[in-house]
């Protein structure tokens, strides 16, 4: 007898957890984290309106955007991946999975371009209370999607050889790498737009 | 069914899309006489709005959508427990300040 729910979603499969049930750990712990610097950090811009509104103009908002969506495209690569892994067309997820690497990649060119303008402006970790969490989120972030490429190659990995093509360990990944994508949803929001 | 579902996820990213685009119609109305200015209607807005954001990517980029419903409800009690911390602690400086 088990207890388990078992009621069929909208496409007819039976309801599972996606990937390993470990990374939803992972995922729920680091979200806890996170939300711990995004509180401690609106509750001292709330103290401090003034000082951190004249930091936070010195940032570019249309550049956030532009990071913004192609991490959501990467992520919306990756889901596409993991369907089509599912559907037996490994070919396809691969391309998919190499095109959301791509994806993190301009992410990641153009928050280091975004750094170097930055402190060539003047504006370095010391600069301000309003740049000392700006560099922390967006390293913590940034170390956070390196380790997402780690996550990427072993999915690509799976997908290469019939020999593995684990569907379990590309949904895992996948989930990582989503993850890595929401956390920079939130921080997109707290950085630039939040007055 | 395959390109039925991923007509949905490309739905999705559009959605995703066109909120983040929309911050920036947010930040240019919350400017006054070219100033910026602080404003709880704009800093609540803009947490709700990632959070519903986040929300969306792990029903539907994540799949929990799909999910047993222990995993659904953690998801959401999750975004709760986020939403109740940043706003909490957004108010309690505001009160302080």
């Amino acid at each position: 007898m088990t207890t388990i729910d078992t009621a069929a979603p909208a496409n007819g499969r039976v309801r599972r957890v996606p990937g390993q049930p470990d990374m939803w750990f992972f995922v729920f712990f680091e979200s806890l984290v996170f939300t711990s610097y995004f509180g401690v950090y609106l509750y001292y811009r709330a103290r401090h309106e003034q000082a951190f509104l004249r930091s936070q103009s010195h940032l570019t908002l249309w550049l956030g955007v532009v990071e913004t969506i192609a991490l959501l495209a990467s992520s919306w690569s990756i889901a596409r991946s993991v369907q089509t892994s599912r559907a037996g067309d490994h070919a396809r997820a691969r391309r998919d999975a190499y095109i959301a690497a791509g994806l993190g990649m301009v992410f990641l060119v153009l928050k280091v371009v975004e750094w170097v303008r930055q402190i060539q402006a003047g504006h370095t970790f010391t600069s301000s209370d309003f740049f000392q969490y700006f560099y922390f989120l967006t390293v913590i972030h940034f170390i956070h999607l390196l380790i997402g490429f780690v996550a990427l190659g072993v999915l690509i990995y799976q997908l290469s050889s019939p020999a593995r093509r684990d569907q379990e360990l590309v949904e895992t990944c996948a989930t990582y790498w989503h993850t890595v994508d929401f956390f920079w949803v939130l921080i997109f929001a707290l950085l630039y737009v939040v007055r | 069914m395959q390109t039925k579902l991923n007509r949905r996820l490309l739905a999705i990213w559009l959605l995703l899309s066109a909120i983040t685009v929309g911050y920036v119609w947010i930040d240019r109305s919350a400017n006054h006489h070219g100033a910026r200015t602080a404003s709880t209607v704009v800093t609540v807005s803009a947490v709700v709005l990632a959070l519903f954001k986040v929300r969306v990517i792990m029903g539907e980029f994540m799949e929990v959508r799909g999910a047993p419903t222990l995993l659904r409800r953690l998801a959401d009690l999750w975004i709760v427990i986020m939403a109740a911390t940043m706003l909490g602690l957004y108010f309690a400086g505001k009160a302080a300040a």
